[in-house]
């Protein structure tokens, strides 16, 4: 794919639509041509199979209309990143809700087993994208160490003798971080890859959570990613990245990362300072670029998006590494709102590629 | 230790999780699918039956504070200077919470905890636990954008967290509990230590009879014990879960021992003898005139039928100990 500079991505997921909301958008993207037969009222009752079909044509054409370069499909076809991966597998038992804030809540699973894959999965989802879409295709997957991290610890935790202290603890998380690597996401991945997915997303938002395991974050990675020829990336939000590094630069096959900036930038604090890092550790892996805060409702406006890109460039040294997307999935906020952020981050790239050029003519 | 038993106290130390039916009544209230009125009575079920628990099984009473949304919250709504912020992650996990944002000098607001406090505590303030948080702590998380430093902000929290012990001490209730996590996890050097010890000096000096007790957890106490020591505070409670018993060193005997022993960040439930023999190592280690058992971390990291098999575990290790005592 011929990309330009200052690219732009999707990052992870959208507010999935009603079905009142699907027509409202129907008149604005028609995202219903890019489905063959469809029954003039589709809209109305559709059952559970196209109610998800018509969700991921949307959440396509809802990103490539914004005008991004690679997209998905909004994750249509997930309750959630967690949840979704950790029902393709035996070994973990949901036993309630927990609090993520406020009134959000998520599942949690608990390992009662040994973790094994009940059969790979994402391929009939990435197919349909792949048939449904003019743009480049990323596809967003949980990483290993997420869906440990996220997960309770009981079997392997159990097999650990005595008090269940910190050494009990950490060594039980690694026998569990492992088998999702190498039993959940690498048979997945290369499922994918055989179906002909080239570039993948592995998301691992715990990452900054127990910055002290990032040597376990990468472990994981490479052993669910080793061998494969996939262009992998590792997408790591509301961490410090700084508490990450070094241990990170080992991911061996992650060819971009894909961070959060715009949440933590304000007037006075400079959310792309971190990047400097990566420069002073030589690291020449391209940036996927948080421009957009997921978390607020106010637009950032095309001149903001472009300073920060061009302040990003400064830091790295070179603007070609560069791929620009929101902080992190914008389910948290309206379709009307990620439209319009989505837009003016696409606008955004455009201008720091012209003022790019302007000052390179 | 067997000439002068310590006092053996347990409990909560932190929010408990929502049931099931909470979360269904909160979730449906943000889609508009039910009134206030339901999710109200929902939360009157879920504090009663909890404190039906409490009173059954341990000393001190909290009614589950089911309804605060983060620590910060009641402060950060209710005192004058503060806005409520993004949302930023707890520590180390998959919580989160609005940060506060300091903009202007902050001020109490009269009985502005006290209406955020569980209901049902009202009646039962002698045995009620307080939660606040502790002010090393909420000076590190908030966002100040007040024009004051950071010292003087920690300052502040110290005479207001005071006022506040005081107002409340008014109402009947004798026992605060500081969350200050961060004093283990980045702990405070130089002035911020000092800083540290001047907050909850002014918190003491203000309320001598006033039952203080400051709860650290995420990370092992050791470095920060020499620190903790220095606070004049009732009890100091740390994170067992972390903390390698052997690291624990002997204190001021008439500061209380705070364990934290029932861990949230597993399902699985601690082994009833592991579990007795661990607090007997640390008291052993460091013998104290009162011992308080809770949880090592907030319990609402679980969902809330294991947080009850904990709660429920944490009183069979209160029970094992009244019973074949401490040494």
């Amino acid at each position: 794919m011929n990309t330009p500079l200052f690219p732009t991505q999707e990052i992870g997921s959208l507010q999935k639509p009603s079905l009142e909301a699907l027509g409202d958008w129907e008149q604005r993207i028609h995202f219903l041509s890019r489905l063959s037969q469809v029954p003039p009222d589709v809209l109305r009752h559709p059952d559970v199979a196209t109610l998800q079909n018509l969700r991921a044509a949307f959440g396509i054409a809802f990103l490539e209309s914004a005008g991004l370069d690679r997209v998905y499909d909004g994750e249509a076809r997930r309750v959630e990143m967690y949840e979704y991966a950790a029902r393709q597998m035996t070994g973990l038992q949901f036993q309630g809700h927990v609090r993520s804030w406020d009134s959000k809540y998520y599942r949690k699973g608990t390992a009662v087993d040994r973790i094994n894959l009940i059969a790979p999965y994402h391929l009939d989802e990435f197919d349909f994208v792949r048939a449904h879409t003019h743009a480049g295709v990323k596809l967003p997957i949980t990483g290993p160490y997420t869906l440990a991290d996220w997960s309770y610890n009981e079997y392997y935790l159990a097999r650990q003798s005595g008090w269940k202290g910190r050494p009990q603890r950490r060594a039980a998380q690694r026998e569990l971080v492992l088998d999702m690597a190498q039993r959940v996401l690498r048979p997945t991945l290369q499922a994918l890859v055989a179906h002909g997915c080239r570039v993948i997303q592995i998301d691992e938002p715990a990452a900054g959570t127990h910055p002290d395991e990032a040597p376990l974050v990468v472990e994981g990675f490479n052993e669910a990613t080793q061998g494969l020829d996939a262009e992998f990336s590792m997408h790591i939000c509301y961490s410090r990245y700084q508490d990450l590094l070094p241990a990170l630069l080992e991911a061996k096959a992650c060819r971009q990362w894909a961070w959060e900036f715009a949440n933590r930038d304000a007037d006075h604090h400079d959310g792309y300072e971190v990047l400097k890092l990566l420069r002073e550790y030589s690291d020449t892996r391209s940036i996927g670029l948080g421009v957009l805060d997921v978390h607020r409702d106010t637009m950032e406006t095309p001149e903001l998006v472009a300073e920060r890109i061009q302040r990003a460039a400064k830091y790295l040294g070179d603007p070609a590494r560069i791929w620009v997307n929101p902080d992190c999935g914008l389910r948290t906020r309206t379709l009307d709102v990620a439209y319009a952020k989505l837009q003016a981050m696409v606008a955004g790239a455009a201008l720091a590629r012209r003022e790019l050029e302007g000052n390179n003519s | 230790m067997t000439a002068s038993l310590p006092a053996l106290h347990a409990g909560l130390t932190s929010p408990f999780p929502r049931s099931e039916r909470l979360v269904t009544a909160t979730r449906d209230l943000d889609r508009g699918r039910t009134s206030p009125e339901l999710v109200e009575k929902a939360f009157v079920e879920a504090e009663n039956e909890l404190l039906a628990l409490e009173e059954r099984s341990f000393t001190d009473l909290t009614a589950g504070y089911l309804r605060w949304n983060d620590l910060f919250r009641p402060i950060a709504e209710t005192w004058s200077g503060f806005t409520v912020g993004p949302l930023t992650r707890w520590l180390e996990t998959n919580t989160f919470f609005r940060q506060p944002v300091l903009s202007a000098p902050p001020r109490r607001t009269p009985l502005g905890i006290a209406s955020r406090l569980p209901p049902p505590l009202a009646a039962r303030s002698a045995n009620a636990r307080v939660f606040l948080p502790g002010p090393y702590t909420f000076t590190k998380i908030l966002e100040n954008r007040s024009g004051a430093s950071d010292l003087e902000v920690l300052g502040s929290m110290g005479q207001l967290l005071a006022e506040e012990v005081h107002e409340l001490s008014g109402l009947g209730y004798g026992l605060f509990q500081f969350s200050d996590p961060i004093l283990v996890t980045d702990p405070p050097e130089g002035k911020a230590a000092e800083g540290t010890v001047e907050a909850y000096r002014a918190i003491a000096t203000a309320n001598p009879r006033a039952t203080t007790v400051v709860w650290t957890y995420g990370a092992a106490v050791g470095p920060s014990l020499p620190l903790l020591d220095r606070l004049p505070v009732s009890v100091v409670g740390l994170d067992l879960t972390e903390t390698e018993p052997e690291s624990i060193r002997p204190g001021p005997h008439a500061l209380g021992l705070g364990l934290g022993i029932i861990d949230p960040r597993t399902t699985l439930p601690e082994t009833l003898r592991d579990t007795v023999d661990i607090v007997r190592q640390a008291l052993r280690r460091r013998p104290s005139a009162s011992l308080w058992l809770g949880p090592s971390a907030p319990l609402d990291l679980l969902p809330a039928r294991p947080a009850e098999q904990k709660l429920l575990r944490l009183a069979d290790v209160r029970a094992v100990l009244l019973r074949e005592g401490l040494a």
